[in-house]
C-alpha cells in the first residue's frame, strides 16, 4: 500500500521520476511511464483522492 | 551410395527446445528476489516470473525449495506454508498464483480469430490438502476467462496434471509489451468467486464463477502447496518439460527483474555541483519497460562514494531518468562535492544492491 508519492523533476534534464513510500517504509523510483506497474499503482492511489506531493525540481 | 533425401525416419520425434513453453521459469529455478519470505500477507513476487495475490486469506512463508518430482528433471519448485490459518474466508478473500504474459508473445494463440488455438497447460503439484482445486486463463484485455478443475488425489505426492483450453475466438489480444494475458492457480478464496457455476468455456468475466469448487487451502497451518515444471503450450495435448539451459531461463527473467550487487564496484560518479554526483547505469539487457528503481541495503554502510581520500557521508541514493536500458543512479550528499569532482561508488556486504523492477 502507497503511503506518500513525491513527484521530483531533476535539475540536470527536467526528467520526471516519483518516489514512492510504502506502509512498510520501503522506497521505490517510478518512471513517468504508463507500462511500468508501479505507475499505474500511482494513478490508482490518486483516483482514490490522494495527493502527489511536488518538490518543484531537485531532489 | 549417397542419399537423394534425408528419410523421416532420421528426424527425432522429440520436440527440442523451442520455446514452446509459453511459461518463463516453469522450473522454478530462478529467484532473484530471495529463496524464502515469511509473514506474508498481501502477495508478490517471490520466484521470478510467477506472483501471488493473498486478499485477507492467511499468513503465508513462500519458499523456493528443493523439493521436486523425482525422475523428471526437475529440482526446484514454489512451496506455500500456511502459518495462520482462516478456516472462515470473508466473501472477498483469495489467494491465487500466476503468471502474467506480455501480448507480443502469444499472437500465435490467433486469439479472437476463427482460427483460436487451443491450449494445453500441463504442472506438477503436491499438498497435504487433497481435494478440487481450481486453475483459469485470464484475457485481461479482454476481461474474458475459462477455468479448469484439477483434483489433488493423494495425500503429500507429486501428482501431474494436465488441462487443456479451447482456442477462444472473440477477443484480440493487444500485440505490445502490455499485460494481456495471464495463468492462474487458485488455493482459496471467498464466496464472491465460489458462488456460482464453474464457468469452463470462454466467457467475460463474472467473479463469482471463477474457482468454484476451490478448497481452502487457509484452513489449516498443516497445509503445503508445492508447484513445478509448469508448461503452457499450443495444442490440446502436453509435451515433456521443455528444460532450457540456465543463462537463457535467468536472461528471460531479466527482462521483468534483475539486481546489481555482489560486492560491486567501480561506479564512476561526477558531481553536476555541491550536491549531486551522479552516475548512468546501464541495465544488464533492455527491460520490458522503464523499470522501478530502489535499493538494497543502507546508504553508507552497504552504498557508498569515496572520493577525494574518504567515503562521503551520503544523504540519499536514487534513481531518475529510467529508461528500458538504464538510469541514472542520484547519489545526493549535500555541500560535500565541488563541480566536476569524480568518486568511486561501490557496493559491498552483499546487501548492498540496485534492483529493477519492470513486471507486468
Amino acid at each position: 500500500m502507497i503511503q506518500t508519492v513525491t513527484k521530483i523533476i531533476s535539475a540536470m534534464d527536467n526528467s520526471i521520476t516519483y518516489k514512492v513510500v510504502f506502509q512498510d517504509n520501503s522506497t521505490i523510483y517510478v518512471p513517468h511511464d504508463t507500462d511500468n506497474r508501479h505507475y499505474q499503482e500511482i494513478l490508482e492511489w490518486v483516483a482514490e483522492g490522494n495527493t502527489i506531493t511536488d518538490n518543484g525540481g531537485g531532489e | 551410395m549417397a542419399l537423394s533425401k534425408i528419410p523421416a525416419a532420421a528426424f527425432s520425434s522429440d520436440p527440442g527446445v523451442n520455446f514452446r513453453n509459453i511459461i518463463i521459469n516453469g522450473d522454478m529455478s530462478i529467484a532473484q528476489r530471495g529463496t524464502s519470505f515469511t509473514g506474508q500477507t498481501s502477495g508478490g513476487y517471490y520466484n521470478d516470473r510467477f506472483k501471488t495475490g493473498i486478499s485477507g486469506l492467511g499468513t503465508w512463508t513462500i519458499s523456493q525449495v528443493t523439493d521436486a518430482p523425482t525422475g523428471q528433471g526437475l529440482v526446484k519448485s514454489q512451496k506455500f506454508d500456511c502459518t495462520t490459518a482462516d478456516a472462515s474466508p470473508s466473501a472477498g478473500d483469495f489467494l491465487t498464483y500466476l503468471q502474467a504474459i506480455e501480448g507480443q508473445n502469444i499472437q500465435m494463440l490467433k486469439k479472437g480469430t476463427a482460427n483460436a488455438e487451443s491450449l494445453t497447460l500441463s504442472f506438477w503439484v503436491k499438498s497435504n490438502k487433497t481435494g478440487t482445486y481450481i486453475s483459469r486463463l485470464y484475457d485481461v484485455d479482454n476481461q474474458r476467462v475459462i477455468s479448469k478443475s484439477y483434483t489433488i488425489s493423494s495425500a503429500s505426492t507429486w501428482e501431474k496434471k494436465t488441462l487443456t483450453f479451447a482456442g477462444d475466438t472473440s477477443g484480440t489480444l493487444d500485440n505490445d509489451n502490455g499485460y494481456s494475458f495471464a495463468v492462474e492457480w487458485c488455493l482459496g478464496a471467498g464466496t464472491n468467486y465460489t458462488s456460482g457455476t464453474l464457468n469452463t468455456s470462454w466467457n467475460s468475466k463474472t467473479d463469482a464463477d471463477q474457482f468454484v469448487g476451490q478448497v481452502n487451502l487457509a484452513d489449516s497451518t498443516s497445509n503445503e502447496w508445492y508447484i513445478t515444471g509448469v508448461q503452457l503450450e499450443v495444442g490440446t495435448s502436453a509435451s515433456d518439460f521443455e528444460f532450457l539451459p540456465y543463462d537463457v531461463n535467468l536472461g528471460r527473467c531479466q527482462r521483468y527483474y534483475f539486481e546489481e550487487g555482489n560486492n560491486a564496484q567501480g561506479f564512476v560518479a561526477g558531481a553536476f555541483n555541491v550536491s549531486d554526483s551522479p552516475f548512468r547505469y546501464t541495465f544488464l539487457k533492455p527491460m520490458r519497460a522503464a523499470p522501478s528503481g530502489s535499493i538494497g541495503g543502507s546508504v553508507n554502510t552497504d552504498l557508498k562514494l569515496y572520493s577525494a581520500g574518504s567515503d562521503k557521508t551520503l544523504n540519499n541514493v536514487g534513481f531518475s531518468a529510467i529508461t528500458t536500458h538504464g538510469a541514472r543512479v542520484d547519489i545526493y550528499a549535500p555541500g560535500q562535492f565541488t563541480d566536476g569532482q569524480t568518486g568511486h561508488f561501490y557496493l559491498l556486504n552483499n546487501t548492498g544492491k540496485f534492483k529493477f523492477d519492470a513486471e507486468l
